[in-house]
Protein backbone atom coordinates (compact mmCIF):
# COMPACT_ATOMS: atom_id res chain seq x y z
CA UNK A 1 0.00 0.00 0.00
CA UNK A 2 1.21 3.44 -0.85
CA UNK A 3 1.91 5.92 1.80
CA UNK A 4 -0.01 8.92 0.75
CA UNK A 5 -0.67 12.43 1.81
CA UNK A 6 -2.72 12.51 4.94
CA UNK A 7 -5.24 15.10 5.95
CA UNK A 8 -5.09 16.80 9.32
CA UNK A 9 -8.39 16.11 11.07
CA UNK A 10 -7.55 16.89 14.69
CA UNK A 11 -4.96 19.42 15.87
CA UNK A 12 -2.50 18.40 18.56
CA UNK A 13 -4.16 20.54 21.23
CA UNK A 14 -7.55 19.01 20.52
CA UNK A 15 -6.11 15.53 20.61
CA UNK A 16 -4.49 16.09 23.98
CA UNK A 17 -7.72 17.61 25.21
CA UNK A 18 -9.73 14.65 23.92
CA UNK A 19 -7.55 11.97 25.49
CA UNK A 20 -7.32 13.90 28.73
CA UNK A 21 -11.11 13.87 28.87
CA UNK A 22 -11.10 10.15 28.14
CA UNK A 23 -8.67 9.47 30.98
CA UNK A 24 -10.38 11.51 33.68
CA UNK A 25 -13.77 10.54 32.25
CA UNK A 26 -12.91 6.91 32.86
CA UNK A 27 -12.15 7.68 36.50
CA UNK A 28 -15.33 9.73 36.80
CA UNK A 29 -17.52 7.05 35.26
CA UNK A 30 -16.07 4.11 37.15
CA UNK A 31 -16.30 5.90 40.50
CA UNK A 32 -19.75 7.26 39.64
CA UNK A 33 -20.93 3.81 38.65
CA UNK A 34 -19.90 2.64 42.11
CA UNK A 35 -22.36 5.08 43.74
CA UNK A 36 -25.11 4.63 41.18
CA UNK A 37 -25.18 0.85 41.30
CA UNK A 38 -23.99 -0.17 44.78
CA UNK A 39 -23.52 -3.74 43.51
CA UNK A 40 -20.66 -2.30 41.48
CA UNK A 41 -19.07 -0.62 44.46
CA UNK A 42 -15.86 -2.50 43.69
CA UNK A 43 -15.43 -0.30 40.62
CA UNK A 44 -14.81 2.58 43.02
CA UNK A 45 -11.74 0.69 44.15
CA UNK A 46 -9.83 2.18 41.22
CA UNK A 47 -9.60 5.22 43.47
CA UNK A 48 -8.36 3.10 46.39
CA UNK A 49 -11.26 2.97 48.82
CA UNK A 50 -14.94 3.83 48.46
CA UNK A 51 -14.33 6.98 50.52
CA UNK A 52 -11.51 7.95 48.20
CA UNK A 53 -13.80 7.34 45.21
CA UNK A 54 -16.31 9.73 46.76
CA UNK A 55 -13.60 12.32 47.18
CA UNK A 56 -12.07 11.86 43.73
CA UNK A 57 -15.31 11.65 41.73
CA UNK A 58 -16.29 15.34 41.78
CA UNK A 59 -12.75 16.47 41.05
CA UNK A 60 -12.34 14.05 38.15
CA UNK A 61 -15.82 15.09 37.02
CA UNK A 62 -14.80 18.72 36.84
CA UNK A 63 -11.62 17.78 35.00
CA UNK A 64 -13.81 15.94 32.51
CA UNK A 65 -16.46 18.62 32.02
CA UNK A 66 -14.34 21.77 31.88
CA UNK A 67 -12.06 20.71 28.98
CA UNK A 68 -15.23 19.70 27.16
CA UNK A 69 -16.21 23.35 27.19
CA UNK A 70 -12.85 24.07 25.59
CA UNK A 71 -13.65 21.54 22.89
CA UNK A 72 -17.02 23.19 22.45
CA UNK A 73 -15.25 26.44 21.59
CA UNK A 74 -12.73 24.77 19.31
CA UNK A 75 -15.14 22.48 17.48
CA UNK A 76 -18.11 24.81 17.42
CA UNK A 77 -17.79 25.73 13.74
CA UNK A 78 -17.62 22.07 12.71
CA UNK A 79 -20.81 21.26 14.55
CA UNK A 80 -23.27 23.61 12.97
CA UNK A 81 -26.27 22.02 11.33
CA UNK A 82 -25.84 21.77 7.54
CA UNK A 83 -28.19 21.20 4.66
CA UNK A 84 -27.57 17.51 4.04
CA UNK A 85 -27.80 16.67 7.69
CA UNK A 86 -31.50 15.98 7.84
CA UNK A 87 -31.45 13.64 4.84
CA UNK A 88 -28.46 11.90 6.40
CA UNK A 89 -30.40 11.42 9.62
CA UNK A 90 -33.32 9.98 7.70
CA UNK A 91 -30.95 7.60 5.97
CA UNK A 92 -29.58 6.37 9.31
CA UNK A 93 -30.54 2.79 8.46
CA UNK A 94 -28.35 2.87 5.35
CA UNK A 95 -25.55 4.42 7.36
CA UNK A 96 -25.68 1.60 9.85
CA UNK A 97 -25.89 -1.07 7.19
CA UNK A 98 -23.14 0.51 5.10
CA UNK A 99 -25.28 1.09 2.01
CA UNK A 100 -22.94 3.89 1.15
CA UNK A 101 -24.40 4.79 -2.23
CA UNK A 102 -27.57 5.87 -0.43
CA UNK A 103 -25.94 8.15 2.11
CA UNK A 104 -25.87 11.90 1.39
CA UNK A 105 -22.46 13.54 1.46
CA UNK A 106 -21.59 15.25 4.72
CA UNK A 107 -18.78 17.44 5.99
CA UNK A 108 -16.28 17.35 8.82
CA UNK A 109 -18.79 15.77 11.17
CA UNK A 110 -21.86 13.77 10.40
CA UNK A 111 -25.15 14.70 12.08
CA UNK A 112 -24.87 11.70 14.40
CA UNK A 113 -21.59 13.06 15.70
CA UNK A 114 -23.14 16.50 16.05
CA UNK A 115 -25.96 15.10 18.16
CA UNK A 116 -23.39 13.25 20.27
CA UNK A 117 -21.32 16.37 20.76
CA UNK A 118 -24.33 18.46 21.73
CA UNK A 119 -25.46 15.81 24.18
CA UNK A 120 -22.01 15.74 25.77
CA UNK A 121 -22.03 19.52 26.12
CA UNK A 122 -25.53 19.73 27.59
CA UNK A 123 -25.09 16.80 30.00
CA UNK A 124 -21.70 18.17 31.07
CA UNK A 125 -23.25 21.47 32.02
CA UNK A 126 -26.09 19.84 33.95
CA UNK A 127 -23.72 17.37 35.61
CA UNK A 128 -21.40 20.18 36.68
CA UNK A 129 -24.17 22.34 38.13
CA UNK A 130 -25.95 19.49 39.93
CA UNK A 131 -22.61 18.04 40.96
CA UNK A 132 -21.72 21.25 42.76
CA UNK A 133 -25.09 21.20 44.52
CA UNK A 134 -24.52 17.73 45.97
CA UNK A 135 -20.79 18.08 46.62
CA UNK A 136 -20.16 17.16 50.25
CA UNK A 137 -18.83 18.67 52.38
CA UNK A 138 -17.94 21.79 50.43
CA UNK A 139 -21.01 23.06 48.61
CA UNK A 140 -24.04 20.96 49.55
CA UNK A 141 -24.77 22.96 52.70
CA UNK A 142 -25.53 26.04 50.61
CA UNK A 143 -28.57 24.32 49.14
CA UNK A 144 -31.92 23.19 50.50
CA UNK A 145 -32.53 19.46 50.84
CA UNK A 146 -35.29 19.45 48.25
CA UNK A 147 -33.04 21.16 45.73
CA UNK A 148 -30.29 18.62 46.37
CA UNK A 149 -32.71 15.71 45.98
CA UNK A 150 -33.70 16.93 42.51
CA UNK A 151 -30.05 17.58 41.73
CA UNK A 152 -29.20 13.97 42.62
CA UNK A 153 -31.98 12.73 40.33
CA UNK A 154 -30.94 14.99 37.43
CA UNK A 155 -27.30 14.11 37.95
CA UNK A 156 -28.13 10.41 37.68
CA UNK A 157 -30.29 10.88 34.57
CA UNK A 158 -27.63 12.93 32.81
CA UNK A 159 -24.91 10.48 33.80
CA UNK A 160 -26.85 7.60 32.29
CA UNK A 161 -27.53 9.55 29.10
CA UNK A 162 -23.89 10.55 28.87
CA UNK A 163 -22.71 7.00 29.46
CA UNK A 164 -25.02 5.64 26.76
CA UNK A 165 -23.68 8.25 24.34
CA UNK A 166 -20.12 7.44 25.35
CA UNK A 167 -20.80 3.80 24.49
CA UNK A 168 -22.26 4.89 21.14
CA UNK A 169 -19.25 7.16 20.57
CA UNK A 170 -16.81 4.36 21.38
CA UNK A 171 -18.68 1.86 19.26
CA UNK A 172 -18.87 4.11 16.19
CA UNK A 173 -15.24 5.13 16.55
CA UNK A 174 -14.05 1.55 16.59
CA UNK A 175 -16.51 0.57 13.86
CA UNK A 176 -15.13 3.07 11.37
CA UNK A 177 -11.57 2.02 10.80
CA UNK A 178 -9.19 4.92 10.89
CA UNK A 179 -11.12 7.21 13.20
CA UNK A 180 -9.35 6.13 16.37
CA UNK A 181 -6.01 6.52 14.61
CA UNK A 182 -7.24 9.91 13.42
CA UNK A 183 -7.91 10.98 16.97
CA UNK A 184 -4.61 9.56 18.18
CA UNK A 185 -2.28 10.93 15.50
CA UNK A 186 -4.48 13.62 14.00
CA UNK A 187 -4.25 12.37 10.44
CA UNK A 188 -6.67 10.54 8.19
CA UNK A 189 -6.20 9.48 4.60
CA UNK A 190 -7.81 11.16 1.63
CA UNK A 191 -9.66 7.96 0.81
CA UNK A 192 -11.01 7.89 4.39
CA UNK A 193 -12.32 11.43 4.02
CA UNK A 194 -13.86 10.63 0.69
CA UNK A 195 -15.66 7.65 2.12
CA UNK A 196 -16.88 9.12 5.40
CA UNK A 197 -16.80 12.89 5.17
CA UNK A 198 -16.61 13.81 1.46
CA UNK A 199 -17.54 17.47 1.93
CA UNK A 200 -14.62 17.86 4.30
CA UNK A 201 -12.36 17.80 1.24
CA UNK A 202 -14.03 21.03 0.10
CA UNK A 203 -13.01 22.81 3.26
CA UNK A 204 -10.78 25.74 2.26
CA UNK A 205 -8.83 25.37 5.50
CA UNK A 206 -8.02 21.74 4.82
CA UNK A 207 -4.45 20.92 5.79
CA UNK A 208 -2.43 18.18 4.18
CA UNK A 209 0.34 16.47 6.08
CA UNK A 210 3.16 15.75 3.67
CA UNK A 211 4.86 12.45 4.00
CA UNK A 212 7.98 10.96 2.54
CA UNK A 213 7.25 8.00 0.30
CA UNK A 214 9.39 4.97 0.61
CA UNK B 1 -27.53 -7.78 67.33
CA UNK B 2 -25.93 -10.02 64.80
CA UNK B 3 -25.86 -9.87 61.04
CA UNK B 4 -28.89 -12.17 61.01
CA UNK B 5 -30.86 -9.43 62.72
CA UNK B 6 -30.66 -7.15 59.72
CA UNK B 7 -33.84 -6.92 57.68
CA UNK B 8 -32.97 -4.02 55.37
CA UNK B 9 -29.59 -2.94 54.11
CA UNK B 10 -28.66 0.03 51.96
CA UNK B 11 -27.17 -0.50 48.52
CA UNK B 12 -28.23 -4.13 48.24
CA UNK B 13 -30.60 -5.80 45.87
CA UNK B 14 -33.69 -7.68 46.91
CA UNK B 15 -32.85 -10.13 44.13
CA UNK B 16 -29.82 -11.28 46.07
CA UNK B 17 -30.61 -10.54 49.71
CA UNK B 18 -28.00 -10.53 52.41
CA UNK B 19 -28.42 -12.66 55.52
CA UNK B 20 -32.02 -12.23 56.55
CA UNK B 21 -33.59 -12.50 59.92
CA UNK B 22 -35.35 -15.80 60.30
CA UNK B 23 -36.94 -15.32 63.71
CA UNK B 24 -39.62 -12.76 64.24
CA UNK B 25 -38.66 -10.08 66.71
CA UNK B 26 -41.08 -7.55 68.05
CA UNK B 27 -40.42 -3.98 67.02
CA UNK B 28 -39.35 -1.68 69.80
CA UNK B 29 -40.06 2.00 70.29
CA UNK B 30 -39.41 5.04 72.41
CA UNK B 31 -42.45 7.01 73.41
CA UNK B 32 -42.02 10.71 74.14
CA UNK B 33 -44.86 12.49 75.90
CA UNK B 34 -44.56 16.19 75.12
CA UNK B 35 -47.33 16.90 77.63
CA UNK B 36 -45.14 15.66 80.45
CA UNK B 37 -41.74 17.00 79.37
CA UNK B 38 -40.42 20.02 81.29
CA UNK B 39 -37.40 20.67 79.07
CA UNK B 40 -34.77 19.73 81.65
CA UNK B 41 -32.47 18.34 78.93
CA UNK B 42 -31.62 15.30 81.05
CA UNK B 43 -32.05 13.05 78.01
CA UNK B 44 -29.85 15.27 75.88
CA UNK B 45 -27.05 15.17 78.42
CA UNK B 46 -27.47 11.43 79.02
CA UNK B 47 -27.13 10.84 75.29
CA UNK B 48 -23.97 12.87 75.05
CA UNK B 49 -22.58 11.14 78.15
CA UNK B 50 -23.36 7.58 77.11
CA UNK B 51 -22.21 8.04 73.51
CA UNK B 52 -19.30 10.26 74.52
CA UNK B 53 -20.39 13.11 72.29
CA UNK B 54 -18.96 16.56 72.91
CA UNK B 55 -20.61 19.13 70.69
CA UNK B 56 -18.74 22.44 70.72
CA UNK B 57 -20.21 25.05 73.03
CA UNK B 58 -22.37 27.32 70.93
CA UNK B 59 -23.42 30.91 71.31
CA UNK B 60 -26.49 32.29 73.01
CA UNK B 61 -28.92 33.30 70.30
CA UNK B 62 -31.94 34.14 72.40
CA UNK B 63 -33.17 30.58 72.91
CA UNK B 64 -32.74 28.07 75.67
CA UNK B 65 -32.23 25.48 72.98
CA UNK B 66 -28.58 24.58 72.76
CA UNK B 67 -26.99 23.55 70.46
CA UNK B 68 -28.97 25.06 67.64
CA UNK B 69 -29.30 21.85 65.71
CA UNK B 70 -28.52 18.15 65.74
CA UNK B 71 -24.98 17.36 64.65
CA UNK B 72 -22.53 14.50 64.45
CA UNK B 73 -21.75 15.34 68.09
CA UNK B 74 -25.36 15.80 69.17
CA UNK B 75 -27.74 12.93 68.52
CA UNK B 76 -30.51 13.97 70.85
CA UNK B 77 -31.59 17.57 71.11
CA UNK B 78 -34.36 19.12 73.16
CA UNK B 79 -36.04 21.57 70.84
CA UNK B 80 -37.53 24.60 72.56
CA UNK B 81 -40.32 25.58 70.20
CA UNK B 82 -41.85 28.90 71.18
CA UNK B 83 -45.54 29.19 70.37
CA UNK B 84 -48.12 31.81 71.27
CA UNK B 85 -51.62 30.61 72.04
CA UNK B 86 -54.97 32.31 71.39
CA UNK B 87 -54.50 34.59 74.44
CA UNK B 88 -51.10 35.75 73.12
CA UNK B 89 -49.42 33.81 75.86
CA UNK B 90 -45.97 32.46 75.11
CA UNK B 91 -45.53 28.75 75.66
CA UNK B 92 -42.76 26.23 75.08
CA UNK B 93 -43.41 23.07 73.20
CA UNK B 94 -40.62 20.61 73.72
CA UNK B 95 -39.56 18.10 71.12
CA UNK B 96 -37.21 15.28 71.95
CA UNK B 97 -35.59 15.35 68.51
CA UNK B 98 -33.36 12.66 67.15
CA UNK B 99 -33.62 9.78 64.77
CA UNK B 100 -37.20 8.54 64.43
CA UNK B 101 -36.12 5.03 63.39
CA UNK B 102 -38.61 4.97 60.54
CA UNK B 103 -40.12 1.71 59.41
CA UNK B 104 -39.54 2.77 55.82
CA UNK B 105 -36.39 4.85 56.23
CA UNK B 106 -35.68 7.38 53.49
CA UNK B 107 -32.04 7.57 54.61
CA UNK B 108 -31.54 3.88 53.89
CA UNK B 109 -33.34 4.11 50.56
CA UNK B 110 -31.10 6.97 49.47
CA UNK B 111 -27.79 5.61 50.75
CA UNK B 112 -25.41 4.80 47.92
CA UNK B 113 -23.28 2.40 49.87
CA UNK B 114 -23.70 -1.29 50.47
CA UNK B 115 -24.59 -2.01 54.11
CA UNK B 116 -23.74 1.52 55.29
CA UNK B 117 -27.26 1.90 56.68
CA UNK B 118 -29.09 -1.11 58.04
CA UNK B 119 -32.41 -1.75 59.67
CA UNK B 120 -32.51 -4.37 62.38
CA UNK B 121 -35.37 -6.76 62.97
CA UNK B 122 -36.40 -4.78 66.06
CA UNK B 123 -36.84 -1.70 63.87
CA UNK B 124 -33.66 0.17 64.74
CA UNK B 125 -31.98 2.00 61.86
CA UNK B 126 -28.24 2.31 62.21
CA UNK B 127 -25.39 3.83 60.22
CA UNK B 128 -22.15 1.89 60.01
CA UNK B 129 -19.62 4.69 60.00
CA UNK B 130 -16.95 2.26 58.89
CA UNK B 131 -18.73 1.74 55.59
CA UNK B 132 -20.15 5.24 55.17
CA UNK B 133 -18.42 7.20 52.40
CA UNK B 134 -19.77 10.62 53.34
CA UNK B 135 -21.84 11.25 50.22
CA UNK B 136 -24.52 12.89 52.34
CA UNK B 137 -27.42 11.29 50.46
CA UNK B 138 -28.99 10.25 53.78
CA UNK B 139 -28.61 13.79 55.15
CA UNK B 140 -30.56 15.10 52.19
CA UNK B 141 -33.18 12.37 52.11
CA UNK B 142 -34.20 12.19 55.78
CA UNK B 143 -37.53 14.02 56.14
CA UNK B 144 -36.68 14.76 59.78
CA UNK B 145 -33.26 16.24 58.93
CA UNK B 146 -31.53 13.88 61.34
CA UNK B 147 -28.25 12.38 60.09
CA UNK B 148 -25.35 14.81 59.97
CA UNK B 149 -21.91 14.55 58.46
CA UNK B 150 -18.99 14.91 60.81
CA UNK B 151 -16.55 17.68 60.05
CA UNK B 152 -13.54 15.60 60.92
CA UNK B 153 -14.12 12.20 59.34
CA UNK B 154 -16.86 13.18 56.84
CA UNK B 155 -19.10 10.32 57.87
CA UNK B 156 -22.77 10.41 58.78
CA UNK B 157 -23.87 10.01 62.41
CA UNK B 158 -27.16 9.88 64.25
CA UNK B 159 -29.00 8.31 67.19
CA UNK B 160 -28.46 4.55 67.43
CA UNK B 161 -31.28 4.03 69.93
CA UNK B 162 -28.38 3.02 72.22
CA UNK B 163 -28.10 -0.30 70.39
CA UNK B 164 -25.17 -1.20 72.61
CA UNK B 165 -27.31 -0.82 75.73
CA UNK B 166 -30.28 -2.67 74.24
CA UNK B 167 -28.01 -5.55 73.40
CA UNK B 168 -27.38 -6.17 77.10
CA UNK B 169 -30.99 -5.68 78.09
CA UNK B 170 -30.89 -2.03 79.10
CA UNK B 171 -33.11 0.79 77.91
CA UNK B 172 -31.75 3.77 75.93
CA UNK B 173 -29.84 6.22 78.13
CA UNK B 174 -32.24 9.08 77.40
CA UNK B 175 -35.16 7.03 78.67
CA UNK B 176 -33.17 5.97 81.72
CA UNK B 177 -32.45 9.56 82.65
CA UNK B 178 -35.86 11.10 82.06
CA UNK B 179 -36.89 12.92 85.23
CA UNK B 180 -40.60 13.33 84.54
CA UNK B 181 -41.46 10.02 82.95
CA UNK B 182 -41.98 11.74 79.61
CA UNK B 183 -39.84 9.10 77.90
CA UNK B 184 -40.78 5.45 77.88
CA UNK B 185 -39.33 2.45 76.12
CA UNK B 186 -40.65 -0.96 75.15
CA UNK B 187 -42.21 -2.85 72.26
CA UNK B 188 -44.07 -0.72 69.76
CA UNK B 189 -47.23 -2.58 70.67
CA UNK B 190 -46.89 -1.66 74.33
CA UNK B 191 -46.02 1.94 73.53
CA UNK B 192 -49.07 2.26 71.29
CA UNK B 193 -51.20 0.91 74.12
CA UNK B 194 -49.75 3.31 76.69
CA UNK B 195 -50.10 6.21 74.24
CA UNK B 196 -53.72 5.33 73.67
CA UNK B 197 -54.49 5.42 77.39
CA UNK B 198 -52.63 8.66 77.87
CA UNK B 199 -54.36 10.38 74.95
CA UNK B 200 -57.77 9.33 76.26
CA UNK B 201 -56.79 10.79 79.60
CA UNK B 202 -55.71 14.04 77.95
CA UNK B 203 -58.93 14.26 76.00
CA UNK B 204 -60.87 13.89 79.26
CA UNK B 205 -58.80 16.67 80.76
CA UNK B 206 -59.84 18.98 77.94
CA UNK B 207 -56.84 18.66 75.62
CA UNK B 208 -59.12 17.54 72.82
CA UNK B 209 -56.52 17.95 70.12
CA UNK B 210 -53.95 15.72 71.77
CA UNK B 211 -52.78 12.81 69.65
CA UNK B 212 -49.95 10.47 68.73
CA UNK B 213 -47.31 11.40 66.18
CA UNK B 214 -46.45 8.15 64.43
CA UNK B 215 -46.44 9.22 60.76
CA UNK B 216 -47.61 6.54 58.34
CA UNK B 217 -45.84 8.17 55.39
CA UNK B 218 -42.66 6.54 56.66
CA UNK B 219 -44.49 3.39 57.75
CA UNK B 220 -44.65 4.48 61.38
CA UNK B 221 -41.69 5.27 63.59
CA UNK B 222 -39.70 3.70 66.39
CA UNK B 223 -39.82 7.04 68.15
CA UNK B 224 -43.41 8.12 68.76
CA UNK B 225 -44.59 11.34 70.33
CA UNK B 226 -47.70 12.37 72.20
CA UNK B 227 -48.42 15.99 71.27
CA UNK B 228 -50.84 18.49 72.81
CA UNK B 229 -52.03 19.37 69.36
CA UNK B 230 -51.62 16.67 66.75
CA UNK B 231 -53.15 18.92 64.06
CA UNK B 232 -50.05 21.12 64.08
CA UNK B 233 -46.93 18.96 64.14
CA UNK B 234 -45.01 21.82 62.47
CA UNK B 235 -45.24 23.82 65.68
CA UNK B 236 -43.08 21.06 67.22
CA UNK B 237 -40.59 21.28 64.38
CA UNK B 238 -41.96 18.04 62.94
CA UNK B 239 -43.05 17.55 59.32
CA UNK B 240 -46.80 17.07 58.84
CA UNK B 241 -46.43 14.33 56.25
CA UNK B 242 -42.90 12.92 56.22
CA UNK B 243 -42.06 10.40 53.52
CA UNK B 244 -39.38 9.42 51.06
CA UNK B 245 -39.45 12.27 48.57
CA UNK B 246 -40.44 11.90 44.91
CA UNK B 247 -36.99 12.57 43.41
CA UNK B 248 -35.38 9.98 45.69
CA UNK B 249 -38.01 7.41 44.71
CA UNK B 250 -37.73 8.20 41.00
CA UNK B 251 -33.97 7.98 41.24
CA UNK B 252 -33.89 4.61 43.00
CA UNK B 253 -36.97 2.92 41.53
CA UNK B 254 -37.10 4.31 37.99
CA UNK B 255 -33.80 5.80 36.86
CA UNK B 256 -31.64 2.93 38.13
CA UNK B 257 -33.51 0.04 36.48
CA UNK B 258 -34.20 2.06 33.31
CA UNK B 259 -30.58 3.20 33.24
CA UNK B 260 -29.33 -0.35 33.60
CA UNK B 261 -31.68 -1.50 30.83
CA UNK B 262 -30.59 1.37 28.58
CA UNK B 263 -26.90 0.71 29.11
CA UNK B 264 -27.27 -3.04 28.53
CA UNK B 265 -29.44 -2.49 25.45
CA UNK B 266 -26.92 -0.06 23.95
CA UNK B 267 -24.04 -2.45 24.48
CA UNK B 268 -26.12 -5.31 23.06
CA UNK B 269 -27.02 -3.35 19.91
CA UNK B 270 -23.37 -2.34 19.51
CA UNK B 271 -22.24 -5.97 19.75
CA UNK B 272 -24.93 -7.15 17.33
CA UNK B 273 -23.99 -4.43 14.89
CA UNK B 274 -20.36 -5.41 15.08
CA UNK B 275 -21.16 -9.07 14.48
CA UNK B 276 -23.57 -8.45 11.60
CA UNK B 277 -22.18 -5.39 9.81
CA UNK B 278 -18.57 -5.79 10.83
CA UNK B 279 -15.93 -3.11 10.53
CA UNK B 280 -16.23 -0.20 8.19
CA UNK B 281 -12.96 -0.48 6.31
CA UNK B 282 -11.58 2.13 3.94
CA UNK B 283 -10.23 0.92 0.63
CA UNK B 284 -7.04 2.95 0.49
CA UNK B 285 -6.46 2.09 -3.18
CA UNK B 286 -9.71 3.80 -4.11
CA UNK B 287 -8.00 6.94 -5.34
CA UNK B 288 -9.80 8.10 -8.40
CA UNK B 289 -9.46 11.60 -7.10
CA UNK B 290 -7.26 13.95 -9.16
CA UNK B 291 -4.85 14.82 -6.43
CA UNK B 292 -4.50 11.19 -5.48
CA UNK B 293 -3.88 10.24 -9.08
CA UNK B 294 -0.98 12.67 -9.08
CA UNK B 295 0.13 11.20 -5.81
CA UNK B 296 0.17 7.77 -7.36
CA UNK B 297 2.03 8.56 -10.51
CA UNK B 298 4.58 10.84 -8.93
CA UNK B 299 5.04 9.49 -5.46
CA UNK B 300 8.38 11.19 -4.93
CA UNK B 301 6.90 14.61 -5.63
CA UNK B 302 4.48 14.56 -2.82
CA UNK B 303 6.62 16.76 -0.64
CA UNK B 304 6.44 19.61 -3.09
CA UNK B 305 2.69 19.66 -3.26
S1 LIG C 1 -35.51 9.73 61.03
FE1 LIG C 1 -34.20 10.07 59.28
S2 LIG C 1 -32.28 9.11 59.85
FE2 LIG C 1 -33.82 8.29 61.25
S3 LIG C 1 -34.53 6.40 60.23
FE3 LIG C 1 -35.93 8.04 59.59
S4 LIG C 1 -35.04 8.74 57.65
FE4 LIG C 1 -33.42 7.59 58.70
S1 LIG D 1 -23.31 9.66 54.00
FE1 LIG D 1 -22.82 7.53 54.51
S2 LIG D 1 -24.65 6.68 55.43
FE2 LIG D 1 -25.23 8.60 54.45
S3 LIG D 1 -25.93 7.99 52.41
FE3 LIG D 1 -23.76 8.46 52.20
S4 LIG D 1 -22.71 6.51 52.53
FE4 LIG D 1 -24.82 6.24 53.26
Amino acid sequence: MHKQNMILRHKLFDRICHWFIVAVGLVTFLTGFAFFFPSFQWLGAIAGTPQMARFVHPIAGLMMCLPLMLMLVRYYHHNKWEKNDLTWMLAIKDVMLENEDKIPAIGHYNPGQKVLFRTFVVTSIVLTVTGFMMWQPYFAHYFASTAIEWAILLHAICAVIMLIFVIVHFWMATWVEGSVAGMLYGAVSRAWCKKHHPNMLKDPELKTIKREKH
Amino acid sequence: MSAQDIILSSGTSTLAPAAQVRKKLSKIAKLFDATKCNGCKGCQVACSEWNDLRAPIGEFTGSYQNPADLSSECWTLMKFNEVTDENDKLRWQFTHSGCMHCDDPACLTACSTKDAIVQHANGIVNIDSDKCIGCGYCVTACPFDVPKLDEIDQKAYKCTMCSDRLQVGQEPSCVKSCTTGALKFGTREDMLFIADLRIKQLHEKGFTKAGLYNPQGVGGTGMMMILHDISQPESYGLPADPKTSLPIKLWQDVVKPLGAAGIIATVAVACLHRITVGRNVVDESDNDDDSEAIDHTHPTQSDKE
